[in-house]
C-alpha cells in the first residue's frame, strides 16, 4: 500500500458545501407541520418540586405540555449510572434542570409561555464547591457526594518521602470552561407508532442518543433512529448532552403528533449544558537536590455537577495523565469526582487531562524555582524513556525521546535568546514585563484501558452502483476533518483517487456503530478500521476477476460498478481488535492505559502589564509527536484551534458561578479570545509511526488543550516572579496574586527533610 | 422576535410626526435596537427607519466640527477633520466594537446606546430600568461589568459607550429636534445618572431626534487621548477607560479634561481629577493624584471592586501616554 493521499492536504470533503452555504445545519431544516419546543428549567439549585402552575395570560390549550408523567419508559438519560432524569420529577438537583417541556408553532408566544410557568420548589441546602462536597456540608448525591474514587499506586511512596531532600506541596485549581461551538445545540424529532422516534441534529455520537432513547421510550433500536446533520463544532459539548435535548424533542413530538424542533439560544446553551470539569489538585513532590522527583503524591478532585454522567471517565483520564511523561518511580494518585449542585459537567476536549497536567506542570516550575534549576532542565532530569514505566506501570513502547522534542521546541521558540533579552528588559522601567514558559506532556489515544475492547467498533465500506466507495461509520464530521481523513485513508488502501471515496451520512439506520466521536480516537482507532475494511473490499474485488493489479482509478470504478451490477452489493466490514500487548486492570488502574500516546512540548511567551495586570500571549510554539500526520493543514488546524482554546482557558474564559448557575451566560461577559488576542501559533510535528494506527497515526484532537494552561502560567512566573495557582489567570487573579506577592512559599510549601 | 411593522422616512418632519405614535422605535444603525429586539427587551410595534434622512454630513463648523447623527462610527473616526484635531474621539471610536459594527453604528445611536448589564438584557430577570420597581439583581449578583460611580440603590448599570466619553471630554453639544423645535444639550447634561428613575437615561424627550453633534475648538482638543482597558483586544466593552485632554503652556497645565468610561452609569467627568492637574507641571506625581481623585466616592461591589484601582491606573496611564506622545 502506497500513500498518495495520506500526508497531503487534499480539499476537505464538505468544504464546498460549507463555503457556498449549501451545507444544511439543523436550523436550516424544516418539516411540514413542524412546531417549536422549549424547556422550562429550575431557577434553584436544589429542592423539592411541589407543583407546576401554568400562569395566566397564555392560551395554554394551544400548547403541548410535557412533564415527567408523559415519559413512556424510564425517566433517565441512559449513560453510565442512569442517575440523571430526563425531566425532574419531585427532586431538583441543579439550576437549569429541565422540568417542563412546551411546544407551539409560534416561537415568540412559546417564550412568553416559558416565562409564565411557575415551579413551586421548596429549597434544600446545596453544595457549590469541591471542598464543600468533600466536607459533606450537605449530602447531595449517594452517601458521601463522591461519584467515583480511583487510585494509582506505583513503588513505595512512604519510603520516597522519607528519603527525599525536600518535599514541596502545591495547590492548583482550574475553572470550568464552555465549549463554545459556533452552532448551539439543536435537534428535530419526529414520532410515529410505526417508525418510532427519529432524531435529526447537531451531535457527535448518534449511537449514544439511540441508546438513550431506547429505555426512555421502551422501544427497540429499530424504532430509535438518529441522523447527524452538518454540525458546527462539538469539542465534547455534543458528546452526551444531545441525548438530553433529543429526548426532550422526542417526547414533545410524540405528544404533539408533529415534528418538533428545539434550538437553544446562546444563553440557554451556556447556562444549561455541560462544561469542562472544574478541578483542584494538591501535588506533593518528594525531590532530590538535583531535581530528580523521587515521589509524587497527588490528590486530584473534579467537580462533576449534580449527576454522574461521564465524570468517572473524565476522572480516570485525568488521573492517568496526572503524573505526566516522567519516570517517577514512586507514585500515589487519589482521584475523586464529586457531586455539587450545578448542571453536570461533561466532555470537553482533553477530558480531565488538561486539569491534572496543569497542576503537575505548574508544580515542576515551582520545584525548579525552589531548587534553582531551570524549567527545561528539571524536566530533562525526570523524562520517561522507552522501556521505562509510566504511573500505571505501563511500559513506554513509543519510540520517543522527550529530550530531542524539548531541544527542537526550545530552538523554535528562541528560548535562550528570549530568556537573556527578557532578563535585561524586565529590569528597565516600564510596566510591561515579559517571560517564557513551557509544559511537557503526553496524551493517550482512544478510550482508556479496556474501553476500546468493550466498544468493539465496526466500520463498513460499500461500493455504490456508479462504482464509488462509500465509508459507513457513525464517526461524525464536526469540523475537525473526519470525512476528509477517512477518504484519504480509504483511498490509499484501495489505491484510488480521493474523488472515488464518499463518506456516508451518520444515520443509525444505515451505518454500523464505529463508536463515539471522542477521545482522540477517530483517526487512529476508526481510521484503522476504515483502512482494514477498504482492504477487505479490495480483496473481494481482486478475487472476483473483475479487477487486476495494477489498476487505475477508472478501472477500479468500472470494476466496482460491474460487481454491484452482477452481485447486487459489495460491502466489507472491519471490527476493532485490541493490540495483543494491552493488559489493563480496571480495579487497580495498572497496566496499559492507552495503546499509544502522543507526546508534546509547548512553549509560550507572554507579556504582563503590571499596571492593568493583563497577561497576553505573544508567541506560541506547539511541537508534538503524533505518529503520522495524515493531513498537514487539518492537523495544524487542530493544534492551532486547540491552543487557542487552551489560551482561552488559561487567561480569558471565566465561568462565574452564583448558587450553582453560570452567572455570565453570554458572550459579552464570558470572554473568549478573538484572533487579535492570539499570538502566532506555530504547530510543529514529529512522526514516529504507531503500528496500530493508519499509516502510523496517533490521536491529536485533545492534545493541544493540555499544554497552553501551564506553559502560559509558567511564563507569567518567569515574567514577574509570581506563581499563579489557578486559571483562568484573569487580570483580577493576577492582581490578587501580585498584591499578595505570591511566591514559592505561598503557592507551594517546601519542607526540608531532616536527616538523622 | 415579536413581529413588527417597518417604515422608512426620508424627511425629518415626517419622521418626527411618527415618533408621537405609541410603540414606535427609531432605527439608525440598528446595532443596539435589533439586539434588544431579539432578546425581547425592546418589543416595538413599529420600527421607523431614519437612515434615509440627510443627517450624515461631517463638516467644519466655525473653528469646530459638526457631525451628523447618522454618520457612522467609521466615517467619524477616519474623517480628516476629526482624526487630526480630535484624536481622543477618533481613538475612542476605533477602540469600540468591531469594524463590522462600526460600519453600521451611528453617532446618534451610539449616544443612545443601552447598557450591557446582563440583568437588563434578560427579560426574565427583574430590572428597575426595564420595569420600574422590579428590583436590581445586579446589586448583589454578578456585577463585574457594573458601575462604581454615579450609582444608586436602583441601578448600577454601566454606560457602555466609548464615543460619548470622548465627546464629553471635548465639551461637545448634542443638537436635537422635536415638536417644539430645536434645542442644544451640552454633553454634560445629555446623559443622566439613574437615581430613582433608571429608565430615564438621557435628556432626550419622547418624539425628539438627534440631528447632529457639534464639537468646538478648544486649546486642549488636539492634545487628547483615549485609553481603554478591556478583557480582550477587540470586540469588548471597557472595564475602565479614560478620555484625557491637556492644555499645557509654560510647563504648566492650564486646563484639563478627565472623563471616565466603563466604570460609571454615564460618561463620567472627573472634575476633582482635573483640579489636581491644573496649575501644576504635568508629572507622574500629579497624574497619580488625578487618578486617585477620579475615583473618589466610588462604590465597589463584590465582583467589580478591582475597578477602583483599575480606573485610577487608567487615568494615570492615559495622562502619561498623552504627555509621552506630545
Amino acid at each position: 500500500m502506497k500513500n498518495r493521499l495520506i500526508g497531503t492536504s487534499v480539499p476537505r470533503k464538505e468544504a464546498f458545501d460549507k463555503v457556498t452555504g449549501r451545507a444544511r445545519y439543523v436550523d436550516d431544516v424544516s418539516f411540514p407541520g413542524m412546531i417549536y419546543g422549549t424547556t422550562v428549567r429550575s431557577k434553584v439549585a436544589r429542592g423539592r418540586l411541589r407543583g407546576i402552575a401554568l400562569g395566566p395570560g397564555i392560551p395554554w390549550d394551544e400548547f403541548v405540555v410535557v412533564t415527567a408523567k408523559d415519559i413512556p419508559g424510564i425517566n433517565a438519560i441512559h449513560l453510565i449510572n442512569d442517575d440523571q432524569p430526563c425531566l425532574a420529577d419531585g427532586v431538583i438537583n441543579h439550576p437549569e434542570e429541565p422540568v417542563v417541556l412546551l411546544a407551539h408553532p409560534d416561537k415568540h408566544l412559546l417564550e412568553k409561555a416559558r416565562q409564565a410557568v411557575v415551579l413551586d420548589i421548596d429549597e434544600l441546602p446545596a453544595v457549590h464547591s469541591i471542598e464543600d462536597a468533600l466536607a459533606k456540608t450537605a449530602v447531595v448525591w449517594g452517601e458521601d457526594n463522591i461519584f467515583k474514587r480511583y487510585t494509582i499506586e506505583k513503588g513505595d511512596i512512604a519510603e520516597a518521602f522519607a528519603n527525599a531532600d525536600v518535599i514541596l506541596e502545591g495547590h492548583y485549581e482550574t475553572g470550568a470552561q464552555e465549549q463554545l461551538y459556533i452552532e448551539n445545540n439543536g435537534v428535530i424529532a419526529s414520532y410515529s407508532e410505526e417508525a418510532g422516534v427519529t432524531i435529526w441534529g447537531s451531535l457527535q455520537c448518534p449511537y449514544y442518543i439511540q441508546k438513550a432513547l431506547i429505555p426512555l421510550f421502551g422501544v427497540g433500536p429499530e424504532r430509535a433512529r438518529v441522523i447527524q446533520l452538518e454540525t458546527g463544532g462539538g469539542f465534547g459539548g455534543k458528546e452526551e448532552y444531545p441525548s438530553m435535548i433529543a429526548s426532550h424533542a422526542a417526547l414533545l413530538a410524540k405528544k404533539a403528533g408533529v415534528p418538533v424542533k428545539i434550538i437553544y439560544d446562546r444563553a440557554e446553551d451556556m447556562a444549561a449544558t455541560t462544561k469542562r470539569h472544574p478541578s483542584r489538585t494538591v501535588v506533593r513532590a518528594a525531590v532530590m537536590r538535583d531535581g530528580t522527583v523521587v515521589g509524587l503524591d497527588i490528590d486530584f478532585a473534579i467537580d462533576g455537577g449534580a449527576y454522574s454522567t461521564l465524570s468517572q471517565v473524565v476522572l480516570s483520564r485525568g488521573l492517568i495523565h496526572a503524573a505526566g511523561p516522567y519516570s517517577c518511580p514512586n507514585v500515589h494518585i487519589l482521584g475523586r469526582a464529586v457531586a455539587t449542585n450545578s448542571p453536570p459537567h461533561g466532555a470537553f476536549r482533553g477530558f480531565g487531562a488538561p486539569q491534572s497536567i496543569f497542576a503537575l506542570e505548574r508544580h515542576l516550575d515551582e520545584i525548579g524555582k525552589y531548587l534553582g534549576i531551570a524549567p527545561d532542565e528539571i524536566r530533562r532530569r525526570n523524562f520517561v524513556k522507552p522501556g521505562q514505566t509510566l504511573a500505571t506501570g505501563q511500559v513506554v513502547r513509543d519510540d520517543v525521546d522527550m529530550n530531542v522534542l524539548l531541544d527542537r521546541a526550545l530552538e523554535a521558540a528562541g528560548w535562550g535568546d528570549k530568556k537573556a533579552r527578557f532578563a535585561v528588559e524586565n529590569r528597565e522601567e516600564g510596566s510591561v514585563k515579559r517571560g517564557i514558559g513551557l509544559a511537557t506532556f503526553l496524551h493517550g489515544t482512544g478510550f482508556t484501558g479496556s474501553g476500546e475492547k468493550f466498544l468493539a467498533s465496526i466500520v463498513g465500506v460499500e461500493a455504490t452502483a456508479d462504482g464509488h466507495v462509500r465509508v459507513l461509520a457513525a464517526s461524525t464530521e464536526i469540523g475537525q476533518g473526519t470525512n476528509t481523513i477517512f477518504a484519504q485513508i480509504a483511498g490509499d488502501a484501495l489505491g484510488v483517487d480521493y474523488d472515488v471515496i464518499q463518506v456516508g451520512q451518520p444515520d443509525t439506520a444505515f451505518v454500523p456503530n464505529s463508536g463515539p466521536t471522542v477521545a482522540s480516537r477517530t483517526c487512529t482507532i476508526v481510521g484503522k478500521l476504515v483502512e482494514t475494511a477498504a482492504l477487505g473490499l479490495r480483496q473481494t474485488l481482486l478475487g472476483s476477476g473483475l479487477l487486476e493489479e495494477p489498476y487505475s482509478s477508472e478501472q477500479f470504478v468500472k470494476a466496482c460498478s460491474a460487481y454491484v451490477a452482477r452481485s447486487g452489493e459489495l460491502r466489507a466490514y472491519a471490527e476493532y481488535k485490541q493490540p495483543p500487548y494491552i493488559k489493563w486492570d480496571e480495579d487497580t488502574f495498572k497496566g496499559d492505559a492507552y495503546g499509544a500516546y502522543s507526546w508534546a512540548v509547548y512553549v509560550a511567551s507572554v507579556k504582563v502589564d503590571t499596571l492593568t495586570y493583563e497577561a497576553t500571549v505573544e508567541d506560541f510554539v506547539a511541537l508534538q509527536e503524533v505518529g503520522k500526520v495524515i493531513h498537514p493543514t487539518l492537523a495544524a488546524g487542530q493544534i492551532e484551534g486547540g491552543v487557542a482554546q487552551g489560551i482561552g482557558w488559561a487567561l480569558y474564559e471565566n465561568v462565574v458561578w452564583k448558587n450553582g448557575r453560570m452567572a455570565n451566560d453570554r458572550m459579552t461577559d464570558y470572554i473568549m479570545p478573538t484572533s487579535v488576542d492570539l499570538p502566532p501559533i506555530r504547530a510543529l510535528f514529529a512522526e514516529s509511526p504507531y503500528s496500530y494506527g493508519p499509516s502510523g497515526a496517533k490521536g491529536i484532537g485533545e492534545l493541544p488543550m493540555d499544554g497552553p494552561g501551564p506553559a502560559i502560567v509558567n511564563a507569567i512566573l518567569d515574567a514577574v516572579g509570581i506563581g499563579i495557582p489557578r486559571i483562568p489567570a484573569t487580570p483580577e487573579v493576577v492582581m490578587e496574586a501580585y498584591l499578595a506577592n505570591t511566591s514559592v512559599t505561598r503557592v507551594c510549601r517546601a519542607t526540608e527533610v531532616a536527616r538523622g | 422576535m415579536k413581529p413588527f411593522a417597518y417604515s422608512r422616512e426620508t424627511g425629518l418632519d415626517h419622521a418626527l410626526a411618527r415618533g408621537k405614535e405609541d410603540g414606535v422605535r427609531y432605527l439608525a444603525g440598528g446595532t443596539t435596537l435589533i439586539d434588544l429586539m431579539r432578546l425581547g427587551v425592546e418589543e416595538p410595534s413599529t420600527v421607523v427607519d431614519l437612515r434615509a434622512l440627510p443627517l450624515r454630513d461631517i463638516k467644519a463648523d466655525g473653528d469646530g466640527v459638526q457631525i451628523g447623527a447618522l454618520a457612522t462610527n467609521t466615517e467619524v473616526a477616519y474623517h480628516p477633520l476629526i482624526a487630526k484635531a480630535y484624536p481622543v474621539l477618533s481613538e475612542a471610536l476605533l477602540s469600540g466594537a468591531s469594524p463590522q459594527l462600526r460600519n453600521m453604528a451611528s453617532v446618534g445611536g451610539n449616544l443612545l446606546q443601552r447598557t450591557r448589564c446582563s440583568y437588563f438584557r434578560d427579560p426574565s430577570s427583574p430590572c428597575n430600568k426595564r420595569m420600574a420597581g422590579s428590583g436590581c439583581p445586579a446589586l448583589d449578583g454578578y456585577n463585574r461589568s457594573n458601575a462604581i460611580l454615579g450609582v444608586s440603590s436602583s441601578c448600577i448599570a454601566t454606560h457602555p459607550s466609548d464615543m460619548a466619553v470622548a465627546l464629553l471630554a471635548l465639551d461637545a453639544v448634542v443638537h436635537v429636534r422635536g415638536g417644539g423645535g430645536e434645542r442644544a444639550v451640552p454633553m454634560g447634561d445629555f446623559h443622566v445618572a439613574p437615581g430613582s428613575t433608571p429608565a430615564v437615561e438621557t435628556a432626550l424627550q419622547k418624539g425628539e431626534i438627534i440631528t447632529h453633534v457639534t464639537v468646538p475648538a478648544s486649546p486642549f482638543a488636539q492634545r487628547s487621548h483615549y485609553v481603554k482597558v478591556r478583557d480582550r483586544a477587540s470586540y469588548a466593552f471597557a472595564l475602565s477607560s479614560a478620555a484625557v485632554a491637556l492644555d499645557v503652556s509654560g510647563g504648566v497645565v492650564k486646563s484639563a479634561r478627565v472623563v471616565l468610561g466603563g466604570v460609571a452609569t454615564k460618561p463620567w467627568r472627573a472634575t476633582e481629577a482635573e483640579a489636581e492637574l491644573v496649575g501644576k507641571p504635568p508629572t507622574s506625581m500629579s497624574f497619580d493624584a488625578a487618578g486617585a481623585a477620579a475615583v473618589r466616592g466610588a462604590v465597589p461591589r463584590t465582583h467589580n471592586a478591582f475597578k477602583v484601582e483599575l480606573a485610577k491606573r487608567t487615568v494615570a496611564r492615559a495622562l502619561r501616554d498623552l504627555v509621552g506622545k506630545a
